[in-house]
């Protein structure tokens, strides 16, 4: 187990003393985060759904991480790698990830730019939500869309309209990322 | 000759003084020149001018009269020539002086400078004295003016001969005789100057000017001494004459010399007046409290007596010539500062007894010798400006011996931390060490001195590779103790600890440490069988467990209570997240190195199984250890080591009733199995743990005779009867089996491991089939392969190899000639080695099973089946290593899979990474890190290429495949 993070009660007093004068419990705070989020990746590993992954950058910055959701069967997005990017604020998870997705979809919850129409992600938000429960929810958003409130009209007409027209769409719209890396 | 710009100038002035009145007088009269000339011609060598003045007669002015007439200034000329006649200086000098000094008074040569004054001399001398100065304006007399211009002979005389001479005897020697003798050519010197002056002069002038005149010169003399001797090069000289008798007067000799006076003491009979004056500390402990006050003011050794005579004569002469004063005080305070630190290091250095009475001692040091050294010099030595207002006062006052003796307590706790270490090692026998330094911590630059120094030490001697990490926790209670002991706050202990835990969260082993050592017992007892010794486990824990359990319940309020009328703030130092009952329990700092009590709890755990799973008649010690942890912890955190315990007791429980339920006890007493009569089964006892509770424990799987899986089977349905809706499931690699063989010469019996037992069935069971009697009796010999039992036993073959060395160790099987790996049983052991090997095993029996005992207790014997059963002990050693190594590798292998976990993880979302970025991040991500190295990842990853779950693209990226 790893003794250095949250060691406080030990360290040296001058650490401890500048830690009090330069703002409250920053530190603190992003140690509890960085905790909790590696709890949490660890807990993916551990138990992974199907389907979906997360894993933090490359750089070594846990609070940014990369999702992969992969379309649910039975879905116009079957087959489909969708990259997703989480930035956790300081105060996570008293307050909800900024999730993106960067493959470009086409869907009614999801603006051109991958912004996300997700209660949970917004004022629904819960300390009790996770990475996990994000991304398969987000997941499930795919099979069921939100069409009562659409980020993009167009697709939210098109989905009750004519699903093989909005598929050929879903399926314009997407490139896969790994190409470019 | 040095040639530099000063001394021309004060070539100059002597030349001025002494031809000052010549010019004046020369334009006054034909005498006068004349005069004048040989004055020029040479002040030294008079001649003519002799006969003149002394046909001459002197009438004595009236004192207030002016020079009128001519004749006034010829007789006040001539006068002045015979007196300075007189006192003028002979040229040569300083080879004399030098070859003079030693004699006692040297009366003999000294004379040779003192012609006693002629009868004209005394005229013209009193002449002069009343005589009013040639210089109008002065207001001195005559006499005055002749002394004025006798300094300035000095001054020339000195600088042209002795200057010299002295110089050259820097060159010459460099000891410390030099400086007394240049102190005795001075003091000769300046009785040469003096005497004549004093002698003869000064009883013409007037009694109120006398001291004055004298004082003058002297200064004179004083000046031209300390202008021509460099202070730098005097300066060493005379610190190390100090030093040299400061030493003796101070009683350091003869601490240094400690050695050869404890065996000179045991020779001659002197004992008892060294006993009466000492420094020593021993010597002055043992003495009764009013000899102690005596000890170092009475009796005085007669070399300290003649040191300190000699000490302060040479300082007189120093005092004489103008070498004493402030700049001497400057010398002997820095003398007696080295000195001070020296007796104390000498003195003191080692002295760890409790109770310490070493400041006390120190204080009469001071007081008595040290103080007394000092006044008895400074009276000597004083500034010359001072030099006639204090003669009665003591240059020493009663606040400065004060703060010497709190320099010498300082210096006592600068030589106490320097050997701090020390002292913490021989604690607690160094008791007295840490009461001196409560002496010396009292203000916080003296804590912090302390505190860093000791924490440097620390870095360099303890907290390094090389310490075990028993070593570092036995040191660190240690420490807790003692600095406990000399600050009850815990402040300095809390400075210090940091480091130390620090260091010590940072190994492996820690944990492990501590725990073992809580569950040692207390009092080792040899009967102890299957634990290592105790001697190497922190055997202080357990009573410190129970010790500090009862404090805690003391003082557990003081902090709330607020009648506590003692009640002090913490020191300024304190660390700001300081608190003190952090620091003082050992128990406490111990087990608070971890910041989660799990990981303390989970090594308990692996411990406590290990202990609770050998096979001893009771666990009192594990159950008074948990209780006492249970006070400290609360009952939540330790509940699965409870269940442990009561997993034991209740299976001992439990074992019965099932074995008199399923008819598995012979006899009512305990049966001894017999393995080798037929019809009999073994005796089968069982602890039941509850899986949940204990930790994960590392198994070797094996197929265990049928024999026992059968009894297993019926004790299974024994227990399933019992408890329903439960399962037993046998953990064949632990336990223990009473192994009674029956060979052709021979019996032979042990506990040993399960496996240990199944192997040597292996090679009984197959026997057994072909008679009908004990099956070892047969003298056809089995022979088995490695191979062949790994497989028929499912067994790894490293625990195979293992398990035969060790019955080729206990000469129980031997290795084939025909081929390696593969073993028969020794039926009957060769028969010159019978006797002997016997015995050794009835050795090995009883000490234990290890095998390296059962070798070693034996006689030594130089055949070579002796050496092969120790080299097999040892091989067999080396063998169960292997396969503990193997398992831990397979348990690591387990955790791998976890690692390929986070590995697609890490390459389906980020993309293909070359083999250093995935050991990177894995080392970033994984709780606990990544134990793994480059090559053994590269390795692993090879395989899952194999496997075709991941590619090799461009760039040895890795990549997984969808």
């Amino acid at each position: 187990m790893d003794y250095t993070m949250e060691d406080t009660q030990n360290s040296a007093p001058e650490s401890l003393e500048t830690t009090k004068l330069s703002g409250a419990g920053q530190r603190n705070e992003t140690q509890s985060v960085t905790k909790r989020l590696q709890a949490e990746l660890m807990q993916l590993m551990m138990s992974p759904s199907p389907g979906i992954s997360a894993f933090p950058n490359a750089d070594g910055n846990l609070l940014a991480w990369t999702a992969t959701i992969t379309g649910p069967t039975e879905t116009p997005y079957e087959g489909l790698t969708l990259k997703l990017t989480f930035d956790f604020p300081n105060n996570y998870p008293y307050s909800p990830p900024t999730v993106l997705f960067k493959t470009p979809i086409y869907h009614p919850n999801v603006d051109f730019s991958g912004r996300i129409c997700l209660d949970i992600l917004k004022d629904k938000w819960s300390a009790v939500y996770n990475v996990q429960t994000v991304l398969v929810s987000l997941q499930s958003l795919l099979g069921e869309p939100n069409n009562a409130s659409p980020l993009n009209a167009q697709a939210a007409e098109l989905w009750d309209s004519d699903q093989a027209e909005f598929k050929k769409h879903v399926l314009s719209r997407h490139r896969d990322l790994d190409d470019e890396e | 000759m040095i040639n530099s710009n000063p001394l021309n100038v004060g070539r100059r002035r002597v030349f001025g003084s002494v031809f000052s009145p010549a010019p004046f007088e020369a334009r006054s009269s034909g005498r006068g020149v004349d005069n004048g000339n040989t004055q020029a011609a040479s002040p030294f060598h008079p001649d003519a001018s002799f006969s003149t003045i002394r046909t001459g007669s002197f009438n004595s002015p009236q004192p207030g009269k002016s020079f009128s007439s001519t004749l006034d200034r010829e007789t006040w000329n001539q006068a002045w020539c015979l007196a300075s006649d007189f006192l003028s200086l002979p040229h040569a000098g300083f080879a004399e002086i030098y070859n003079a000094r030693g004699r006692v008074e040297n009366k003999g040569k000294a004379s040779r400078w003192h012609r006693p004054p002629s009868q004209e001399v005394a005229e013209a001398l009193s002449y002069l004295a009343c005589s009013e100065s040639s210089e109008t304006s002065s207001e001195l007399n005559g006499l005055h003016e002749l002394l004025l211009w006798y300094g300035g002979e000095i001054r020339r005389h000195f600088l042209a001969n002795m200057r010299q001479g002295l110089h050259e005897l820097f060159r010459r020697e460099d000891h410390e005789e030099l400086i007394r003798s240049i102190v005795e050519c001075l003091q000769l010197a300046r009785r040469m100057y003096l005497t004549p002056v004093a002698n003869h002069v000064l009883k013409f002038a007037e009694a109120e000017y006398r001291e004055k005149l004298m004082a003058q010169l002297q200064r004179v003399f004083h000046t031209v001494v300390s202008y021509s001797l460099p202070w730098s090069k005097i300066s060493p000289l005379i610190s190390v004459v100090l030093a040299k008798e400061a030493l003796i007067i101070l009683g350091i000799d003869t601490l240094l010399n400690e050695g050869d006076m404890d065996a000179n003491d045991r020779d001659d009979d002197a004992m008892e007046v060294d006993r009466r004056y000492s420094v020593f500390y021993d010597h002055w402990r043992n003495e009764s409290p009013e000899g102690r006050e005596r000890m170092m003011i009475e009796g005085e050794d007669n070399h300290v007596t003649t040191a300190r005579e000699r000490l302060l004569m040479f300082l007189q002469g120093l005092q004489q010539v103008g070498l004493g004063g402030d700049k001497t005080q400057k010398v002997f305070a820095s003398v007696m500062n080295i000195m001070m630190t020296e007796f104390i290091r000498a003195a003191y250095t080692g002295k760890w007894e409790a109770p310490s009475l070493v400041p006390q001692h120190l204080r009469h040091w001071v007081e008595d010798v040290f103080a007394r050294l000092a006044v008895q010099v400074l009276a000597i030595i004083h500034h010359p400006r001072m030099a006639d207002k204090s003669t009665n006062i003591l240059n020493v006052s009663f606040s400065d011996v004060e703060k010497w003796q709190e320099m010498g307590i300082a210096r006592l706790g600068t030589l106490r931390t320097s050997e701090l270490f020390d002292v913490i090692v021989e604690w607690p026998a160094s008791t007295g060490a840490i009461e001196d330094l409560r002496h010396f911590t009292t203000y916080p630059a003296a804590r912090s001195y302390l505190t860093h120094n000791f924490i440097t030490v620390l870095n360099q001697r303890l907290l390094q590779p090389g310490a075990s990490t028993l070593e570092i926790l036995q040191l660190y209670i240690a420490i807790i103790r003692a600095f406990n002991l000399m600050d009850p706050k815990g402040v300095i202990l809390d400075r210090i600890a940091r480091p130390i835990r620090r260091y010590l969260r940072d190994r492996d082993d820690t944990i492990k440490v501590i725990v073992s050592g809580l569950l040692a017992e207390p009092t080792s007892t040899p009967n102890r069988s299957a634990l290592p010794s105790t001697h190497d486990t922190l055997a202080e824990l357990p009573t410190e467990l129970s010790k500090a359990h009862q404090l805690s319940m003391e003082n557990n309020m003081s902090e709330l209570d607020w009648d506590d009328m003692n009640w002090m703030p913490d020191p300024v130092d304190a660390a700001p997240d300081f608190s003190k009952s952090k620091g003082t329990d050992v128990i406490d700092s111990v087990v608070s190195l971890f910041d989660s009590k799990e990981t303390f709890v989970k090594e308990l755990q692996t411990m406590l199984s290990d202990r609770l799973l050998q096979n001893r008649d009771n666990y009192d010690q594990e159950i008074s250890v948990l209780e006492l942890l249970k006070i400290r912890f609360g009952e939540s955190t330790l509940q699965a080591c409870e269940v442990m315990l009561r997993d034991i007791s209740d299976s001992r429980r439990v074992d019965a009733s099932i074995r008199r339920d399923q008819g598995l006890v012979k006899l009512p007493t305990r049966p001894r199995p017999k393995r080798s009569a037929h019809a009999s089964f073994p005796d089968l006892h069982a602890k039941i743990l509850s899986r949940f509770f204990w930790p994960i424990i590392p198994e070797q799987e094996f197929k265990i005779p049928d024999e026992i899986a059968a009894l297993q089977e019926r004790y299974a349905a024994g227990f399933e009867a019992l408890k329903a809706s439960r399962k037993l499931t046998w953990l064949n690699g632990l336990g223990q089996v009473l192994v009674e063989l029956k060979l052709a010469d021979r019996e032979f019996s042990a506990h040993v491991t399960t496996w240990q037992a199944t192997v040597i069935y292996a090679f009984q069971s197959d026997s057994s089939s072909s008679s009908s009697s004990a099956s070892e009796e047969s003298n056809t010999t089995t022979e088995r392969s490695i191979s062949s039992l790994a497989e028929q036993l499912s067994m790894t073959p490293s625990l195979v190899r293992s398990a035969c060395l060790f019955w080729v160790s206990k000469r129980i099987l031997a290795e084939s000639s025909s081929s390696s790996d593969t073993y028969h049983v020794l039926e009957s052991l060769p028969t010159e080695e019978e006797e002997h090997s016997s015995t050794t095993h009835h050795a090995g029996q009883q000490a234990g099973q290890s095998a390296g005992t059962s070798t070693s207790t034996g006689p030594q014997d130089n055949t070579t089946l002796t050496t092969s059963a120790a080299d097999a002990a040892a091989a067999a050693e080396a063998a169960a290593a292997a396969a503990a190594k193997e398992s831990a590798d397979a348990a690591a292998m387990e955790k791998m899979n976890l690692y390929w976990q986070f590995i697609m993880g890490m390459l389906t979302n980020q993309g293909a990474m070359p083999l250093q970025r995935i050991v990177m991040m894995l080392k970033i991500v994984v709780p606990g890190g990544f134990p793994f190295s480059n090559e053994e990842l590269r390795e692993f990853l090879a395989g899952m290429v194999a496997k075709g779950k991941v590619e090799i693209v461009s760039g040895g990226n890795y990549k997984l495949v969808h």
